[in-house]
């Protein structure tokens, strides 16, 4: 009898190898073949659109929707469907089920004309004036954000500089803020050796090949093992397909402007001001101190991008009494659209905004 | 239908693989985790830098001798193409946008929901004075 039952184990073992083998055979032909991962399907309209800046409106899918519209905003480096990556893996469409008014300010790889766009004109132009677009179609005067990495430190800037509203609330997630603590990055754009004014002089917009290849000397071994895992998980459609979508998004960084640049490693990487409340934007002080707003702060954990030191200062700096802080498990991308985030960090977010948002 | 129990030596390549890239990349943070590897980059970079610069000038002279377009006008040529499509899109939405609506879904899409949403916490206060 026991014999029997052993006998039936292995051969369930067995079947389910095979099963898997050939799974793998059918389904890697299909994924060799297969063209770009459908991404950023929930329907939007694009509201306002100038340069490199666009701004979207999701449909709302609620009979009703909290007072205040969120006004998602996406880093510079990269594209902003990692909001809206997939049915299911997407936080635009979780914030629309849950009754929100969803915008999302994204970037496109900015032309040679735009090459001297500064930090001032992301905070004091573009964010300024797709909140009034906003205000506009909502015919609210108050609106909330939810920031990703660099898209929050544009958000912290322009929060630093507009303290009469009409920011309501603001959610950072993986956002550097102490720029000393930014890991290898610092070491590698330390100011003895990195001729930033010769890279941005000679290049104009600094490539999107440059960015990512920075980002993937963080992790060299990374793409392989995703190829590697992949392989293995053939036979996993959800699996394959979350991953070809995170790699569409991860192989279509973008350009970034170099005045942009320039000033970033200046006064953020090398002089380190925002954290230290001593910059300057457009001659308005951009303190973190005066932001008086309640700030909800998300963290990864194990972030190589923007490290737990780096993003960890946030609540400590900013003068808001109303304040959150989310330390979650995970990296700088699956903290915002892997299953983590799905399950623990979007949750959050709509509790502690909708509580604000009435 | 396969034993979900059963050990794939999938399992096993997957531990490995993480093993693997955990291994790999902590040795090249090391290795470039240094001083040394910060300074030969940026040399590096420095001297491609001057290459490209003095390489893509000496190009496009040689280019412009045989009247043939450089690196930098086929860009601009391709920039030039990405605002005509920029500017088309937006001819286009304004368009679409001053058409009379015909379409009964796009009528519910235009239509904007009630901003009247409570927080759930709100919702059971009211229910529990009811």
């Amino acid at each position: 009898m026991a014999e029997s039952a052993v006998d039936n184990k292995l051969v369930d073992q067995i079947r389910g190898m095979v099963d898997r083998t050939i799974q793998r055979s059918i389904k890697g032909v299909q994924f060799v073949n297969a063209g770009k991962a459908p991404v950023g399907l929930t329907p939007k309209d694009v509201i306002y659109e100038r340069g490199t800046l666009r701004l979207y409106h999701y449909h709302p899918r609620s009979e009703e929707i909290y007072r205040i519209p969120v006004i998602l905003v996406m880093a510079t480096t990269n594209r902003g469907y990692v909001f809206d990556l997939l049915p299911g893996q997407s936080l635009v469409e979780y914030l629309l089920d849950h009754g929100f008014d969803v915008f999302m300010i994204d970037w496109d790889a900015p032309m040679s004309s735009e090459r001297g766009l500064s930090l001032s004109d992301y905070t004091q132009d573009f964010i300024p004036s797709c909140i009034t677009k906003v205000q506009e179609v909502t015919g609210e005067e108050e609106v909330n954000m939810v920031s990703y990495c660099m898209g929050g430190v544009l958000s912290l800037i322009y929060a630093a500089t507009h303290l009469n509203g009409p920011l309501k609330n603001l959610v950072c997630m993986t956002t550097p803020v102490n720029w000393h603590e930014m890991g290898l990055f610092s070491l590698w754009s330390d100011e003895r050796y990195l001729d930033v004014d010769k890279l941005v002089d000679t290049l104009g917009i600094v490539p999107a090949e440059f960015i990512e290849q920075s980002f993937e000397m963080l992790r060299p071994a990374q793409r392989t093992a995703g190829r590697l895992r992949v392989w293995s998980e053939m036979w996993n459609d959800d699996y394959v397909q979350s991953y070809r979508a995170f790699e569409r998004w991860g192989s279509e960084t973008l350009p970034l402007a170099g005045e942009y640049y320039r000033e970033t490693t200046r006064e953020l990487m090398w002089g380190n001001k925002l954290y230290e409340g001593e910059l300057v934007v457009n001659g308005i002080s951009a303190n973190l101190a005066d932001i008086k707003i309640p700030v909800m702060n998300a963290i990864a954990e194990h972030d190589h991008i923007a490290p737990y030191k780096a993003t960890k200062p946030l609540l400590e700096k900013v003068g808001s009494e109303d304040t959150q802080e989310v330390v979650l498990k995970g990296g700088h991308v699956s903290l915002i659209a892997g299953p983590n985030a799905v399950r623990r960090l979007w949750p959050q977010i709509d509790l502690w905004l909708s509580e604000r948002s009435v | 239908m396969a034993n979900e129990n059963a050990k794939d030596p999938a399992a096993v390549f997957q531990e490995w693989v993480t093993q693997w890239e955990r291994a790999a990349d902590q040795f090249s943070n090391q290795f470039m985790g240094t001083d040394e590897f910060s300074k030969s980059m940026n040399q590096m970079q420095n001297f491609q830098l001057e290459f490209q610069k003095g390489f893509g000038e000496l190009m496009a002279k040689q280019l412009a001798n045989f009247n043939l377009p450089s690196r930098e006008d086929l860009l601009q040529l391709s920039e030039d193409v990405r605002d005509i499509n920029r500017r088309l899109t937006r001819i286009e939405t304004s368009i679409r946008n001053l058409a009379p609506v015909d379409n009964n879904s796009d009528q519910q899409r235009k239509k904007t929901p009630p901003r009247t949403k409570k927080p759930a916490s709100q919702r059971s206060d009211l229910q529990d004075k009811e």
